[in-house]
Protein backbone atom coordinates (compact mmCIF):
# COMPACT_ATOMS: atom_id res chain seq x y z
CA UNK A 1 0.00 0.00 0.00
CA UNK A 2 1.63 3.24 -1.12
CA UNK A 3 0.45 6.74 -0.41
CA UNK A 4 2.08 9.67 -2.18
CA UNK A 5 2.41 13.04 -0.53
CA UNK A 6 -0.15 15.47 -1.92
CA UNK A 7 1.64 18.14 -3.98
CA UNK A 8 -0.15 21.01 -2.24
CA UNK A 9 0.67 19.77 1.25
CA UNK A 10 3.96 21.16 2.46
CA UNK A 11 3.30 24.53 4.05
CA UNK A 12 1.96 23.34 7.38
CA UNK A 13 4.26 21.33 9.64
CA UNK A 14 1.45 20.03 11.84
CA UNK A 15 0.16 17.54 9.33
CA UNK A 16 0.69 16.16 5.86
CA UNK A 17 -1.85 15.11 3.25
CA UNK A 18 -1.31 11.88 1.38
CA UNK A 19 -3.22 10.53 -1.57
CA UNK A 20 -3.87 7.28 -3.36
CA UNK A 21 -6.44 7.10 -6.14
CA UNK A 22 -9.68 8.34 -4.60
CA UNK A 23 -8.41 8.29 -1.04
CA UNK A 24 -7.10 11.20 0.96
CA UNK A 25 -5.24 10.67 4.23
CA UNK A 26 -4.16 13.29 6.75
CA UNK A 27 -1.21 12.31 8.93
CA UNK A 28 -1.19 14.52 12.02
CA UNK A 29 2.05 15.04 13.92
CA UNK A 30 2.70 15.27 17.66
CA UNK A 31 3.20 19.04 17.31
CA UNK A 32 -0.56 19.41 16.76
CA UNK A 33 -1.66 16.97 19.48
CA UNK A 34 -2.48 19.63 22.08
CA UNK A 35 -4.55 21.60 19.56
CA UNK A 36 -6.37 18.58 18.17
CA UNK A 37 -7.32 17.45 21.68
CA UNK A 38 -8.65 20.89 22.56
CA UNK A 39 -10.58 21.05 19.27
CA UNK A 40 -12.10 17.63 19.85
CA UNK A 41 -12.74 18.01 23.61
CA UNK A 42 -14.55 21.31 23.14
CA UNK A 43 -17.17 19.52 21.03
CA UNK A 44 -16.49 22.09 18.32
CA UNK A 45 -15.11 19.53 15.87
CA UNK A 46 -18.28 17.42 16.03
CA UNK A 47 -20.44 20.54 15.88
CA UNK A 48 -18.74 21.73 12.67
CA UNK A 49 -18.91 18.28 11.09
CA UNK A 50 -22.59 17.85 11.98
CA UNK A 51 -23.36 21.29 10.53
CA UNK A 52 -21.55 20.27 7.30
CA UNK A 53 -19.11 23.11 7.82
CA UNK A 54 -16.04 20.90 8.22
CA UNK A 55 -15.19 17.83 6.18
CA UNK A 56 -15.97 14.64 8.10
CA UNK A 57 -13.31 12.01 8.65
CA UNK A 58 -12.70 8.60 10.15
CA UNK A 59 -9.83 7.84 12.48
CA UNK A 60 -7.52 5.21 10.98
CA UNK A 61 -4.66 5.56 13.47
CA UNK A 62 -4.72 1.78 13.90
CA UNK A 63 -3.25 1.51 10.40
CA UNK A 64 -0.07 3.27 11.54
CA UNK A 65 2.10 0.43 10.22
CA UNK A 66 1.35 1.55 6.68
CA UNK A 67 2.93 4.92 7.38
CA UNK A 68 6.42 3.92 8.48
CA UNK A 69 8.03 6.71 6.45
CA UNK A 70 6.45 9.29 8.72
CA UNK A 71 7.81 9.99 12.21
CA UNK A 72 6.21 11.54 15.30
CA UNK A 73 2.70 10.63 14.22
CA UNK A 74 -0.05 11.57 16.64
CA UNK A 75 -3.06 10.54 14.62
CA UNK A 76 -4.06 9.45 11.13
CA UNK A 77 -7.42 10.49 9.75
CA UNK A 78 -9.16 9.83 6.47
CA UNK A 79 -11.32 12.77 5.39
CA UNK A 80 -14.29 12.29 3.09
CA UNK A 81 -13.21 12.37 -0.54
CA UNK A 82 -14.15 15.44 -2.58
CA UNK A 83 -14.75 14.36 -6.18
CA UNK A 84 -13.96 17.67 -7.84
CA UNK A 85 -11.50 20.25 -6.56
CA UNK A 86 -12.07 23.86 -7.60
CA UNK A 87 -10.09 27.00 -6.90
CA UNK A 88 -11.14 30.53 -5.89
CA UNK A 89 -10.19 32.00 -9.26
CA UNK A 90 -12.92 29.83 -10.78
CA UNK A 91 -15.66 30.79 -8.34
CA UNK A 92 -18.45 33.20 -9.05
CA UNK A 93 -19.32 36.00 -6.65
CA UNK A 94 -21.76 33.97 -4.55
CA UNK A 95 -19.41 31.01 -4.26
CA UNK A 96 -16.64 33.30 -3.04
CA UNK A 97 -18.96 35.12 -0.65
CA UNK A 98 -20.30 31.89 0.84
CA UNK A 99 -16.77 30.54 1.27
CA UNK A 100 -15.74 33.81 3.00
CA UNK A 101 -18.73 33.74 5.34
CA UNK A 102 -18.11 30.08 6.16
CA UNK A 103 -14.52 30.90 7.15
CA UNK A 104 -15.63 33.80 9.34
CA UNK A 105 -18.46 31.91 10.99
CA UNK A 106 -15.97 29.17 11.92
CA UNK A 107 -13.56 31.79 13.29
CA UNK A 108 -16.29 33.50 15.36
CA UNK A 109 -17.57 30.23 16.86
CA UNK A 110 -13.99 29.05 17.41
CA UNK A 111 -13.21 32.12 19.50
CA UNK A 112 -16.17 31.39 21.74
CA UNK A 113 -14.69 27.94 22.37
CA UNK A 114 -11.22 29.31 23.09
CA UNK A 115 -9.95 28.33 19.65
CA UNK A 116 -8.93 30.21 16.50
CA UNK A 117 -8.12 29.67 12.82
CA UNK A 118 -4.39 29.81 12.16
CA UNK A 119 -4.95 30.45 8.46
CA UNK A 120 -7.77 31.69 6.25
CA UNK A 121 -6.80 30.51 2.81
CA UNK A 122 -9.58 30.28 0.23
CA UNK A 123 -7.98 26.99 -0.84
CA UNK A 124 -9.14 25.59 2.52
CA UNK A 125 -12.71 25.75 1.27
CA UNK A 126 -14.15 23.40 -1.33
CA UNK A 127 -17.63 22.83 -2.71
CA UNK A 128 -19.20 19.52 -1.81
CA UNK A 129 -22.80 18.69 -2.70
CA UNK A 130 -23.25 22.27 -3.87
CA UNK A 131 -22.24 23.87 -0.58
CA UNK A 132 -18.96 25.27 0.74
CA UNK A 133 -17.10 23.13 3.23
CA UNK A 134 -13.88 23.71 5.18
CA UNK A 135 -11.36 20.98 4.42
CA UNK A 136 -8.36 21.81 6.61
CA UNK A 137 -9.04 20.04 9.91
CA UNK A 138 -5.69 21.12 11.36
CA UNK A 139 -6.31 24.84 10.79
CA UNK A 140 -7.94 25.19 14.20
CA UNK A 141 -5.61 25.90 17.11
CA UNK A 142 -5.82 27.04 20.70
CA UNK A 143 -6.50 30.77 21.04
CA UNK A 144 -4.07 32.72 23.17
CA UNK A 145 -5.57 35.67 25.03
CA UNK A 146 -4.42 38.98 23.58
CA UNK A 147 -3.30 37.60 20.25
CA UNK A 148 -4.77 39.30 17.15
CA UNK A 149 -5.99 37.12 14.26
CA UNK A 150 -2.85 36.02 12.44
CA UNK A 151 -4.84 34.97 9.37
CA UNK A 152 -6.48 38.36 8.88
CA UNK A 153 -4.09 39.50 6.13
CA UNK A 154 -4.56 36.23 4.28
CA UNK A 155 -8.33 36.55 4.62
CA UNK A 156 -8.23 39.99 3.00
CA UNK A 157 -6.00 38.78 0.17
CA UNK A 158 -8.01 35.63 -0.54
CA UNK A 159 -11.56 36.82 0.04
CA UNK A 160 -12.17 40.54 0.55
CA UNK A 161 -10.02 41.73 -2.37
CA UNK A 162 -11.63 39.43 -4.98
CA UNK A 163 -15.14 40.13 -3.64
CA UNK A 164 -14.54 43.86 -4.03
CA UNK A 165 -13.20 43.33 -7.56
CA UNK A 166 -16.54 41.70 -8.33
CA UNK A 167 -18.51 44.48 -6.71
CA UNK A 168 -16.60 47.29 -8.38
CA UNK A 169 -16.60 45.83 -11.88
CA UNK A 170 -13.15 44.28 -12.27
CA UNK A 171 -13.88 40.55 -12.09
CA UNK A 172 -11.24 39.69 -14.69
CA UNK A 173 -8.53 40.84 -12.28
CA UNK A 174 -9.39 37.95 -9.94
CA UNK A 175 -7.22 35.90 -12.31
CA UNK A 176 -4.30 37.73 -10.65
CA UNK A 177 -4.60 34.91 -8.12
CA UNK A 178 -2.86 32.75 -10.77
CA UNK A 179 0.21 34.92 -10.36
CA UNK A 180 -0.11 35.42 -6.60
CA UNK A 181 -0.55 32.13 -4.84
CA UNK A 182 -0.49 33.90 -1.46
CA UNK A 183 -3.50 35.97 -2.47
CA UNK A 184 -4.10 39.30 -4.19
CA UNK A 185 -1.57 42.05 -3.34
CA UNK A 186 -3.47 44.65 -1.31
CA UNK A 187 -1.49 47.65 -2.54
CA UNK A 188 -2.34 46.78 -6.14
CA UNK A 189 -6.02 46.26 -5.31
CA UNK A 190 -6.04 49.57 -3.43
CA UNK A 191 -4.94 51.31 -6.64
CA UNK A 192 -7.47 49.51 -8.81
CA UNK A 193 -10.59 50.16 -6.71
CA UNK A 194 -12.50 53.38 -7.47
CA UNK A 195 -11.65 56.50 -5.50
CA UNK A 196 -15.09 56.60 -3.84
CA UNK A 197 -14.24 53.38 -1.96
CA UNK A 198 -11.88 55.42 0.24
CA UNK A 199 -15.00 56.85 1.85
CA UNK A 200 -16.44 53.41 2.56
CA UNK A 201 -15.28 52.46 6.07
CA UNK A 202 -15.19 48.72 5.34
CA UNK A 203 -13.18 49.03 2.12
CA UNK A 204 -10.96 51.75 3.51
CA UNK A 205 -10.08 49.61 6.51
CA UNK A 206 -9.43 46.25 4.92
CA UNK A 207 -7.87 47.42 1.66
CA UNK A 208 -6.65 51.03 1.56
CA UNK A 209 -5.55 51.54 5.17
CA UNK A 210 -4.41 47.91 5.36
CA UNK A 211 -2.20 48.33 2.27
CA UNK A 212 -0.73 51.51 3.71
CA UNK A 213 0.11 49.90 7.04
CA UNK A 214 1.59 46.90 5.25
CA UNK A 215 3.95 49.10 3.26
CA UNK A 216 4.92 51.04 6.37
CA UNK A 217 5.81 48.00 8.44
CA UNK A 218 7.11 45.56 5.87
CA UNK A 219 10.72 46.66 6.26
CA UNK A 220 13.15 44.98 8.63
CA UNK A 221 12.39 47.58 11.32
CA UNK A 222 9.22 45.79 12.24
CA UNK A 223 7.72 46.30 15.64
CA UNK A 224 7.55 42.65 16.61
CA UNK A 225 9.29 43.32 19.89
CA UNK A 226 6.63 45.85 20.84
CA UNK A 227 3.53 44.68 22.50
CA UNK A 228 0.45 44.04 20.37
CA UNK A 229 -2.33 43.04 22.71
CA UNK A 230 -5.91 42.81 21.50
CA UNK A 231 -8.54 41.74 23.99
CA UNK A 232 -10.83 38.90 23.01
CA UNK A 233 -13.93 41.09 23.02
CA UNK A 234 -12.27 43.55 20.64
CA UNK A 235 -11.10 40.73 18.40
CA UNK A 236 -14.63 39.34 18.31
CA UNK A 237 -16.02 42.78 17.48
CA UNK A 238 -13.44 43.05 14.71
CA UNK A 239 -14.38 39.66 13.20
CA UNK A 240 -18.06 40.59 13.48
CA UNK A 241 -17.27 43.82 11.62
CA UNK A 242 -15.62 41.75 8.88
CA UNK A 243 -18.58 39.40 8.71
CA UNK A 244 -21.31 42.02 8.50
CA UNK A 245 -19.25 43.94 5.92
CA UNK A 246 -19.03 40.86 3.71
CA UNK A 247 -22.72 40.12 4.17
CA UNK A 248 -23.40 43.58 2.75
CA UNK A 249 -21.26 43.17 -0.37
CA UNK A 250 -23.53 42.53 -3.34
CA UNK A 251 -23.03 42.47 -7.07
CA UNK A 252 -24.36 45.68 -8.69
CA UNK A 253 -28.11 45.23 -9.30
CA UNK A 254 -27.86 45.89 -13.03
CA UNK A 255 -25.47 42.97 -13.34
CA UNK A 256 -27.63 40.38 -11.71
CA UNK A 257 -30.69 40.87 -13.87
CA UNK A 258 -31.02 38.06 -16.35
CA UNK A 259 -30.94 39.69 -19.74
CA UNK A 260 -30.28 38.86 -23.36
CA UNK A 261 -27.74 36.14 -23.04
CA UNK A 262 -26.01 35.09 -26.18
CA UNK A 263 -27.28 31.93 -27.75
CA UNK A 264 -30.14 31.19 -25.40
CA UNK A 265 -32.79 33.06 -27.30
CA UNK A 266 -31.55 32.32 -30.75
CA UNK A 267 -33.32 28.98 -30.49
CA UNK A 268 -36.82 28.46 -31.60
CA UNK A 269 -38.87 26.61 -29.01
CA UNK A 270 -39.20 23.58 -31.27
CA UNK A 271 -35.48 23.39 -31.80
CA UNK A 272 -34.82 23.72 -28.10
CA UNK A 273 -37.22 20.90 -27.25
CA UNK A 274 -35.74 18.69 -29.97
CA UNK A 275 -32.22 19.40 -28.75
CA UNK A 276 -33.20 18.62 -25.17
CA UNK A 277 -34.72 15.31 -26.18
CA UNK A 278 -31.70 14.31 -28.26
CA UNK A 279 -29.25 15.24 -25.52
CA UNK A 280 -31.32 13.27 -23.05
CA UNK A 281 -31.27 10.21 -25.33
CA UNK A 282 -27.53 10.38 -25.88
CA UNK A 283 -26.77 10.94 -22.19
CA UNK A 284 -28.88 7.94 -21.23
CA UNK A 285 -26.60 5.77 -23.39
CA UNK A 286 -23.34 7.24 -22.01
CA UNK A 287 -23.61 6.02 -18.41
CA UNK A 288 -21.33 8.82 -17.22
CA UNK A 289 -19.66 9.30 -13.95
CA UNK A 290 -18.57 12.86 -14.73
CA UNK A 291 -19.94 15.11 -17.47
CA UNK A 292 -18.18 18.31 -18.52
CA UNK A 293 -20.56 20.93 -19.95
CA UNK A 294 -18.45 23.39 -21.92
CA UNK A 295 -20.03 26.81 -22.42
CA UNK A 296 -22.93 25.82 -20.18
CA UNK A 297 -24.70 29.17 -20.59
CA UNK A 298 -27.95 29.15 -18.58
CA UNK A 299 -27.30 25.56 -17.53
CA UNK A 300 -30.37 24.07 -19.20
CA UNK A 301 -28.33 21.10 -20.41
CA UNK A 302 -26.29 20.80 -17.21
CA UNK A 303 -29.56 20.33 -15.36
CA UNK A 304 -30.46 17.51 -17.75
CA UNK A 305 -26.99 15.96 -17.45
CA UNK A 306 -27.32 16.04 -13.66
CA UNK A 307 -30.10 13.47 -13.96
CA UNK A 308 -27.88 11.04 -15.87
CA UNK A 309 -24.43 11.51 -14.33
CA UNK A 310 -23.06 11.35 -10.79
CA UNK A 311 -21.28 14.64 -11.25
CA UNK A 312 -21.55 17.52 -13.70
CA UNK A 313 -18.87 20.16 -14.07
CA UNK A 314 -20.38 23.16 -15.86
CA UNK A 315 -18.06 25.83 -17.16
CA UNK A 316 -18.51 29.15 -18.90
CA UNK A 317 -16.24 32.15 -19.28
CA UNK A 318 -19.04 34.54 -18.32
CA UNK A 319 -19.09 35.09 -14.57
CA UNK A 320 -22.74 36.19 -14.58
CA UNK A 321 -23.78 32.95 -16.27
CA UNK A 322 -22.04 30.96 -13.54
CA UNK A 323 -23.52 33.21 -10.86
CA UNK A 324 -26.97 32.47 -12.24
CA UNK A 325 -26.40 28.72 -12.54
CA UNK A 326 -24.92 28.48 -9.03
CA UNK A 327 -27.98 30.25 -7.62
CA UNK A 328 -30.32 27.96 -9.56
CA UNK A 329 -28.60 24.81 -8.26
CA UNK A 330 -28.72 26.11 -4.70
CA UNK A 331 -32.37 27.14 -4.92
CA UNK A 332 -33.38 23.83 -6.47
CA UNK A 333 -31.11 21.94 -4.11
CA UNK A 334 -29.27 20.22 -6.94
CA UNK A 335 -26.13 18.85 -5.37
CA UNK A 336 -24.20 17.28 -8.23
CA UNK A 337 -23.47 20.30 -10.41
CA UNK A 338 -20.22 22.19 -9.89
CA UNK A 339 -20.43 25.46 -11.81
CA UNK A 340 -17.17 27.27 -12.51
CA UNK A 341 -15.89 30.28 -14.41
CA UNK A 342 -13.56 28.94 -17.04
CA UNK A 343 -12.50 30.12 -20.46
CA UNK A 344 -11.88 26.97 -22.48
CA UNK A 345 -9.55 28.90 -24.76
CA UNK A 346 -7.41 29.73 -21.71
CA UNK A 347 -8.27 27.36 -18.84
CA UNK A 348 -6.83 27.54 -15.32
CA UNK A 349 -3.13 26.68 -15.40
CA UNK A 350 -1.11 24.63 -12.94
CA UNK A 351 0.37 27.03 -10.39
CA UNK A 352 2.51 27.14 -7.29
CA UNK A 353 5.60 25.19 -6.35
CA UNK A 354 6.87 22.95 -9.17
CA UNK A 355 3.63 23.77 -11.01
CA UNK A 356 1.95 21.07 -8.98
CA UNK A 357 0.52 22.88 -5.97
CA UNK A 358 -2.74 23.81 -7.70
CA UNK A 359 -3.67 21.65 -10.64
CA UNK A 360 -4.52 22.78 -14.12
CA UNK A 361 -8.17 22.41 -15.00
CA UNK A 362 -7.83 19.31 -17.17
CA UNK A 363 -5.58 17.54 -14.69
CA UNK A 364 -8.10 17.34 -11.89
CA UNK A 365 -10.45 14.61 -12.96
CA UNK A 366 -11.35 12.26 -15.77
CA UNK A 367 -14.47 13.02 -17.72
CA UNK A 368 -16.69 10.45 -19.36
CA UNK A 369 -18.76 12.77 -21.49
CA UNK A 370 -18.31 16.24 -22.92
CA UNK A 371 -21.27 18.41 -23.79
CA UNK A 372 -20.17 21.05 -26.28
CA UNK A 373 -23.40 22.69 -27.36
CA UNK A 374 -23.37 25.91 -29.35
CA UNK A 375 -19.73 26.42 -28.51
CA UNK A 376 -17.57 25.27 -31.42
CA UNK A 377 -18.05 28.51 -33.40
CA UNK A 378 -16.86 30.50 -30.40
CA UNK A 379 -13.69 28.40 -30.25
CA UNK A 380 -13.01 28.05 -33.97
CA UNK A 381 -14.02 31.52 -35.12
CA UNK A 382 -14.11 33.58 -31.93
CA UNK A 383 -10.71 32.27 -30.79
CA UNK A 384 -9.15 31.11 -34.09
CA UNK A 385 -8.63 27.55 -32.79
CA UNK A 386 -8.43 25.08 -35.72
CA UNK A 387 -11.08 22.33 -35.66
CA UNK A 388 -8.30 19.72 -35.57
CA UNK A 389 -7.05 21.14 -32.25
CA UNK A 390 -10.54 21.11 -30.77
CA UNK A 391 -11.06 17.47 -31.79
CA UNK A 392 -7.68 16.51 -30.34
CA UNK A 393 -8.38 18.21 -27.00
CA UNK A 394 -11.82 16.69 -26.57
CA UNK A 395 -10.47 13.24 -27.44
CA UNK A 396 -7.75 13.62 -24.83
CA UNK A 397 -10.17 14.21 -21.97
CA UNK A 398 -13.31 12.21 -22.66
CA UNK A 399 -14.86 9.01 -24.03
CA UNK A 400 -18.17 10.39 -25.28
CA UNK A 401 -18.86 13.64 -27.01
CA UNK A 402 -22.16 15.38 -27.65
CA UNK A 403 -21.33 18.29 -29.91
CA UNK A 404 -23.34 20.78 -31.90
CA UNK A 405 -21.89 21.95 -35.17
CA UNK A 406 -22.86 25.56 -35.83
CA UNK A 407 -22.13 26.36 -39.48
CA UNK A 408 -20.83 29.61 -40.85
CA UNK A 409 -24.27 30.48 -42.23
CA UNK A 410 -25.78 30.52 -38.71
CA UNK A 411 -26.72 34.01 -37.47
CA UNK A 412 -24.67 33.47 -34.29
CA UNK A 413 -21.56 32.63 -36.29
CA UNK A 414 -22.21 35.59 -38.57
CA UNK A 415 -22.27 37.83 -35.49
CA UNK A 416 -18.75 36.67 -34.63
CA UNK A 417 -17.63 37.54 -38.16
CA UNK A 418 -18.93 41.11 -38.08
CA UNK A 419 -15.69 42.45 -36.60
CA UNK A 420 -13.39 39.78 -38.01
CA UNK A 421 -11.92 39.02 -41.37
CA UNK A 422 -13.24 35.71 -42.59
CA UNK A 423 -10.05 33.65 -42.76
CA UNK A 424 -11.91 30.50 -41.78
CA UNK A 425 -12.12 28.67 -45.09
CA UNK A 426 -11.70 25.36 -43.29
CA UNK A 427 -14.66 25.92 -41.00
CA UNK A 428 -17.02 23.57 -42.85
CA UNK A 429 -19.13 20.56 -41.98
CA UNK A 430 -16.88 18.33 -44.10
CA UNK A 431 -13.74 19.46 -42.32
CA UNK A 432 -15.50 19.08 -38.97
CA UNK A 433 -16.37 15.45 -39.77
CA UNK A 434 -12.89 14.64 -41.10
CA UNK A 435 -11.13 16.08 -38.06
CA UNK A 436 -13.40 14.57 -35.41
CA UNK A 437 -13.42 11.17 -37.12
CA UNK A 438 -9.67 11.06 -36.62
CA UNK A 439 -10.45 10.38 -32.95
CA UNK A 440 -14.15 9.58 -32.69
CA UNK A 441 -16.78 7.32 -34.22
CA UNK A 442 -19.99 9.15 -35.06
CA UNK A 443 -22.84 7.20 -33.48
CA UNK A 444 -25.66 9.51 -34.45
CA UNK A 445 -26.36 12.97 -35.81
CA UNK A 446 -29.43 15.03 -36.45
CA UNK A 447 -30.15 18.41 -37.93
CA UNK A 448 -31.80 20.82 -35.51
CA UNK A 449 -35.19 22.14 -36.57
CA UNK A 450 -35.28 25.52 -38.29
CA UNK A 451 -31.50 25.77 -38.57
CA UNK A 452 -28.44 24.37 -40.31
CA UNK A 453 -27.03 23.23 -37.00
CA UNK A 454 -26.29 19.53 -36.53
CA UNK A 455 -26.07 17.71 -33.24
CA UNK A 456 -23.53 14.87 -33.18
CA UNK A 457 -23.12 12.02 -30.73
CA UNK A 458 -19.68 10.45 -30.87
CA UNK A 459 -17.68 7.80 -29.04
CA UNK A 460 -13.92 7.84 -28.87
CA UNK A 461 -12.31 5.40 -31.24
CA UNK A 462 -10.21 3.40 -28.78
CA UNK A 463 -8.27 1.72 -31.57
CA UNK A 464 -6.56 5.05 -32.20
CA UNK A 465 -4.14 6.05 -29.50
CA UNK B 1 3.89 40.13 22.53
CA UNK B 2 5.29 36.66 22.82
CA UNK B 3 7.27 35.44 19.83
CA UNK B 4 4.76 34.23 17.27
CA UNK B 5 5.72 30.96 15.61
CA UNK B 6 3.64 30.81 12.49
CA UNK B 7 3.74 29.27 9.10
CA UNK B 8 2.06 32.18 7.39
CA UNK B 9 3.19 35.78 7.54
CA UNK B 10 0.64 37.61 9.65
CA UNK B 11 2.02 41.01 8.58
CA UNK B 12 2.91 43.49 11.30
CA UNK B 13 0.69 46.13 9.70
CA UNK B 14 -2.21 43.68 9.63
CA UNK B 15 -1.84 42.98 13.35
CA UNK B 16 -1.62 46.67 14.20
CA UNK B 17 -4.68 47.39 12.12
CA UNK B 18 -6.72 45.01 14.25
CA UNK B 19 -5.66 46.97 17.34
CA UNK B 20 -6.75 50.30 15.86
CA UNK B 21 -9.95 49.16 14.14
CA UNK B 22 -10.81 46.61 16.85
CA UNK B 23 -10.96 49.52 19.29
CA UNK B 24 -13.04 51.69 16.98
CA UNK B 25 -15.63 49.02 16.17
CA UNK B 26 -15.90 47.98 19.82
CA UNK B 27 -16.80 51.57 20.76
CA UNK B 28 -19.09 51.72 17.74
CA UNK B 29 -20.87 48.58 18.92
CA UNK B 30 -21.09 49.97 22.46
CA UNK B 31 -22.82 53.13 21.25
CA UNK B 32 -25.05 51.18 18.87
CA UNK B 33 -26.18 48.89 21.67
CA UNK B 34 -26.64 51.83 24.05
CA UNK B 35 -28.86 53.58 21.51
CA UNK B 36 -30.85 50.40 21.01
CA UNK B 37 -31.33 50.03 24.77
CA UNK B 38 -32.25 53.69 25.09
CA UNK B 39 -34.91 53.46 22.38
CA UNK B 40 -36.21 50.11 23.57
CA UNK B 41 -36.99 51.81 26.92
CA UNK B 42 -39.36 54.14 25.08
CA UNK B 43 -40.87 51.27 23.14
CA UNK B 44 -41.73 49.40 26.32
CA UNK B 45 -43.39 52.49 27.72
CA UNK B 46 -45.39 52.86 24.50
CA UNK B 47 -46.51 49.26 24.77
CA UNK B 48 -47.78 49.81 28.30
CA UNK B 49 -49.83 52.81 27.24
Amino acid sequence: MFYAQHESSFRDNDSVILKKNNEIIRVIYDSYKEHYEAFERSGFMDELINDHKLISHIDISNEINNFENYKNIYKIIKPKYIPFISYPYEWCFSQLKQAALLTLSIQLSALQKGLTLKDASAYNVQFLDGKPIFIDTTSIEIYEEGKPWVAYKQFCQHFIAPLLLYKYGNPDLIKLLWANIEGLPLDAISKVLPFKTRFNFFVWTHIHYHAKLELKYNSSKSIKSKKIHLSKSRLEAFIQFLKSGIENIELPKSKTEWSDYYDTFSYSKDMFEQKKELVQNYLSICDSNVVLDIGCNDGAFSLIAAQYAKQVVSVDFDYLVIENLFNITQNKNITNITSLILDVSNPSPAIGWANTERLSFYNRTNYDTILALAVIHHLAIGNNVPISNIAKLFASISRYLIIEFVPKSDPQTQKLLVTKKDIFNHYTLEEFKIQFQKYFIINAFEQLKGSDRILFFMTKNETIS
Amino acid sequence: MQQLILYIDPGTGSLLLQLVIGGIVTFGLFFKNSFKKFFSLFKKKDDKI
